[in-house]
């Protein structure tokens, strides 16, 4: 190998003709394309891995698939991690899901910037118009997969931020569950107390991929005032004062004075994010509705003894909540566009399965009045979390600032570098991505 | 290894022996750890003070993988790829060699100049339109996306090329005047004399093609094409808990049987090729 | 019992004057059995490698036709602290792994080279890991690198191997050079094996200690394996990938440049941009490839 290195360096000449012929060989085989078999239509759905949603899926799609026998769907979970990347590079050529299940900051971060969704099709969804189908949901709540006013996307869940609180770590620790924290600095103060009861592992944020690191931050952000860029997304505005503020109670609680909980220790489990609380190792958490469910069913003898309270607070007075969600879409490769929306039409109206089987609440109005609605544990503090909220703002090529973000919060938790230095290295990949 | 020693040498010979035994059992104390942590009850992994040994074997551990995840499937899809991308390998290579030792034509050292410049390319820098070209074929998610791009390699060439290149011409001349033709004299000729080389080149094929990671990943992304290392990689970003380090450890323990078997009974083929590629033989 | 060169001697390559040439249709015939690996070469591997090239030169997100861009994507790399960062980092952990990989190979050859029992079970030992995918290495080291996993828990440490900058790099080094020993183990004990007794034994009678004889006859005649390990090192340790994704996903100062483009080409969608890393990797490489043949040749003679 090594003597042909040198050698070859004298045929580069000839070796240019060579390729040239390659070249013009490759060219004519990446001429032919795909094909599409005619007769009844298959649509490929793709969501994440979420082991409850999957089941009630396969359920509504045996269901449709009943009802229309010339509609196949073919559905498939990408494993978490793979998520982004496995969608973002099937979808830009073409190979990807006709229907496909997102969260709002990746929708409006990367796929519709990137124009790969399309437009909601109102009569194949049995809607005459957007209003008409905005009357059905809650205000605002559409908007997460909305663009240049133009919708998207039709929520499968709509998430609130809360807290719970295992009511037996409590008790051992002489604390009231009836007087849960209130802030975070009440987090700080009862953890020591839970850590001198032998719960070591009190409080703790997730450290997952790059998406739970930002909604985290972004919860925080909310209650501080602090944004990651400016509005226009021309720059990065994650060393301003609120945001290091955001990142402070992060650090504080992880690491410094306030500390709930060695970070080296959480589990990090993509698929069940909530492993720790779930299994009786943490005492508290910030919890989303599916992941009560998901508790539940896991973990039944721990979920008897979580107690749903609201999310902590900067300023408890004014309480600030994030709103995120999840939508099914039909990308704009897809061919069957229209059966695609029939489908999702059908997904869409079983908001009430999706209450009673798997706790995702969908914001339909009156959604909370609803029989299902009522037996979701915990009503009053999502209900009120619900009126708080707010969409994450995203700016394009939101893929590398979640990244950005993610290191920022890596470097101060556990590289235990100073916030100012961290949020200003954060910035300057945040601007550079900005402007290209 | 003949001729008077000293003792000063054979004393140094044995520190030397020492030495390296209580690095190799360094080294493999790793894999001896791997294998007591796969067989140990969830709760007795990670333990502190370190136990070596669990307190009962839990033997069903060792079906885990199978039961919660599509491992056998992985497994499955790793074996099918890596016996078709050896064959393609052993084929195309051969014969190439073949042509590039026993034949003279123009262009032909020009062409094995630019099969060799490719090995300084590392496959993954060209990633990005290797992907374009396979889903223009329509090959994403199948097992010709993963199969075919891998079908040949300047290694193997190089390497038959030396090995065939060691055939005495009088014995392929008297195939010839014989009146076989070429087809015939490589297959029943010049084959039978380079089966070691061959062989050597189909162990060191699969055993590449089994740490395959990158390429499979972009390629196929369902259960249904997912080879063990992409599967693996997916079950790992899925279960980092302790509870399920047991499993963990069962898959990789399992994933890595196959081209342990091979290179433990098929030691002197491995050595061979590694040192022929190498140039050194 | 081998001829012990880079060079492949005149016997082991068809030299023109003793290959009996070969005449009329049979050329085309011959030529004809290169053609399977050819084409696939020229498709997946050399047209692959152009259009690296040429998408370097454009701004390419997969969804949107490729904009040409000139050299934007190169500038643009240039002060480019990520690029800047992913490069040190290549380097530190490809010379962290494969220099002592190296060097204890070499010892471990010096030491395993002889013909008694045991050794043939103590090379196994070594060569174990080479034998294992590197996901599967990597799966069962996070498990050693755990806090409380077997690393910390033998050398009586508290370290977070993979959750910091002070030793993430260093987890997956100690791991690299773990998984990598035995490959050029191999190579190393073939090199010895193929330097004749006697010229030790010429040496010996001369009165040469241990030391000299290393020094002045294998360390000459083992010259040309250490080229070739030094250029397979070199090209091994600028592949890494798969320990640093699966285990750190390049957080904690490890993403290595394959990490980095992956992402970049199939995260965040910047074709264009990384191509142009494949650009200049592959001149590093070649360029480095070429200095360390060089480097070897001018000993060698």
């Amino acid at each position: 190998m090594a003597e042909h290195g040198i050698r070859s360096l004298r045929h580069i000449r000839t070796a240019g003709a060579a390729i040239l012929a390659a070249l013009l060989a490759a060219a004519t085989l990446s001429a032919c394309g795909g094909d599409e078999s005619g007769g009844a239509v298959t649509l490929k759905f793709w969501t994440h891995t979420h082991p409850p949603m999957i089941k009630l899926n396969q359920t509504l799609i045996a269901e449709y698939e009943r009802q229309h026998p010339n509609v196949r769907i073919e559905y498939q979970q990408v494993p978490n991690d793979e998520f982004d990347t496995k969608m973002l590079t099937s979808m830009s050529n073409g190979t990807g899901p006709d229907v496909l299940n997102l969260d709002d900051t990746t929708l409006r971060g990367e796929y519709l910037p990137k124009r790969l969704l399309a437009p909601i099709d109102y009569g194949a969804l049995g809607t005459g118009s957007a209003d008409e189908l905005k009357a059905r949901y809650l205000p605002r709540t559409l908007d997460g997969a909305s663009a240049d006013n133009e919708l998207y996307g039709l929520p499968s869940e709509f998430n609130a931020t809360a807290f719970a609180v295992n009511t037996q770590h409590f008790a051992d620790a002489g604390l009231d569950p009836d007087a849960p924290p209130k802030t975070w600095q009440d987090v700080a103060a009862d953890a020591r107390k839970l850590s001198g009861a032998g719960h070591t592992q009190a409080f703790s944020f997730l450290y997952l991929h790059s998406g739970w690191y930002t909604q985290q931050l972004q919860t925080l952000l909310n209650e501080t005032g602090g944004t990651i860029t400016d509005p226009g997304h021309q720059k990065a505005t994650v060393t301003s004062p609120q945001a290091q503020a955001a990142l402070k109670i992060w650090t504080d609680l992880a690491t410094g004075a306030g500390r709930a909980a060695d970070p080296n220790r959480t589990s990090r489990e993509a698929t069940s994010p909530f492993s720790d609380l779930a299994t009786g190792r943490q005492s508290m958490a910030i919890v989303y509705p599916w992941a009560m469910e998901q508790i539940r069913e896991s973990n039944p003898d721990t979920f008897a003894k979580l107690k749903l309270v609201p999310l902590p607070q900067v300023n408890p007075a004014k309480p600030v909540n994030r709103w995120y969600g999840y939508y099914w879409g039909v990308s704009r490769a897809s061919e069957h566009q229209q059966q695609a929306w029939q489908f999702i039409a059908y997904l869409a109206s079983q908001s009430q399965r999706w209450l009673s089987d798997v706790k995702f609440i969908q914001p339909v109005k009156g959604w909370d009045t609803s029989a299902a609605g009522k037996q979701v544990p915990g009503l009053d503090v999502w209900s009120a979390a619900y009126r708080q909220g707010k969409f994450d703002e995203v700016a394009p090529h939101f893929a590398e600032i979640k990244d950005a973000v993610m290191a920022m919060v890596n470097d101060t938790v556990f590289d235990h570098v100073a916030i100012p230095e961290a949020s200003r290295k954060a910035a300057e990949t945040i601007d550079r991505s900005l402007g290209s | 290894m003949s001729g008077p020693r000293s003792k000063a040498a054979r004393v140094g010979r044995g520190t030397a022996m020492t030495v390296a035994g209580l690095g190799g059992l360094v080294f493999v104390s790793v894999l001896v750890y791997a294998v007591l942590t796969a067989l140990k009850p969830a709760s007795e992994v990670l333990s502190v003070p370190l136990h070596w040994l669990p307190s009962t074997f839990e033997w069903s551990n060792l079906t885990l993988p199978f039961t919660e995840t599509p491992f056998a499937r992985y497994f499955l899809n790793s074996t099918v790829v890596g016996v078709s991308v050896t064959l393609l390998n052993v084929v195309t290579c051969t014969a190439a060699g073949f042509s590039f030792a026993k034949f003279r034509y123009r262009g032909r050292d020009t062409a094995f100049m630019v099969v060799l410049a490719t090995l300084m390319i590392p496959i993954e820098i060209i990633y990005v339109p290797l992907y374009s070209l396979v889903y223009s074929l329509g090959w994403v998610d199948s097992f010709a996306g993963l199969i075919v791009p891998a079908g040949t390699s300047a290694f193997g060439i190089f390497l038959m090329r030396q090995a065939i290149g060691n055939v005495p011409d009088e014995l392929i001349e008297a195939a010839r005047l014989d009146g076989a033709g070429d087809l015939r004299t490589l297959v029943s000729i010049v084959v039978p004399v380079v089966k070691g080389p061959m062989a050597a080149l189909a162990l060191f094929i699969f055993m590449l093609n089994w740490d395959s990671h990158l390429w499979p990943l972009l390629i196929a992304s369902d259960d249904e094409h997912r080879t063990l290392p992409v599967g693996l990689s997916a079950m790992q970003a899925d279960n980092l808990g302790s509870a399920a380090v047991p499993m963990m450890l069962v898959a990789a323990l399992l994933a890595a049987l196959p081209t342990v078997l091979l290179f433990v009974t098929l030691q002197r083929k491995f050595v061979e090729g590694v040192t022929m590629s190498a140039g050194i033989r | 019992m081998a001829v012990l060169s880079i060079r492949p001697k005149a016997p082991r390559s068809p030299a023109p004057s003793r290959n009996k040439p070969v005449r009329g249709r049979r050329k085309a015939v011959g030529a004809l059995f290169a053609v399977p690996a050819l084409a696939l070469f020229l498709v997946f591997a050399i047209y692959p490698m152009l259009r690296v090239f040429y998408l370097s030169l454009f701004d390419y997100s997969l969804t949107s036709p490729p904009e040409f861009v000139g050299f934007e994507n190169f500038t643009y790399l240039a002060t480019d602290p990520q690029f800047g960062a992913a490069l040190w980092q290549t380097v530190v952990y490809a010379a962290g792994t494969y220099v002592p990989a190296l060097a204890l190979a070499l010892v471990l050859a010096h030491a395993l080279n002889t013909r008694t029992r045991g050794s043939g079970l103590l090379r196994l030992l070594y060569f174990l890991p080479v034998a294992i995918s590197w996901v599967a290495v990597s799966v069962i080291w996070r498990v050693v690198l755990n806090p409380d996993g077997l690393l910390n828990q033998a050398l009586g440490l508290h370290l977070n191997w993979l959750t910091s900058s002070g030793s993430a790099m260093w987890g997956l080094v100690v791991m690299g050079v773990w998984k990598e020993t035995g490959f050029f183990l191999i190579l190393f004990l073939a090199g010895l094996q193929s330097i004749p007794d006697e010229l030790h034994e010429a040496a010996r009678l001369d009165g040469a200690g241990a030391f000299a004889r290393f020094r002045y006859v294998t360390w000459p005649m083992l010259l040309p394996v250490t080229a070739v390990c030094s250029v397979m090192a070199v090209i091994r340790g600028f592949q890494a990938f798969s320990p640093q994704l699966v285990l750190t996903n390049g957080g904690f100062g490890t993403q290595v440049v394959n990490l980095f483009v992956y992402k970049t080409a199939f995260e965040n969608a910047r074709m264009g941009r990384a191509s142009a890393v494949a650009v200049l990797m592959f001149l590093l490489l070649f360029g480095l490839t070429l200095l360390q043949l060089k480097v070897f040749a001018r000993r060698d003679r």
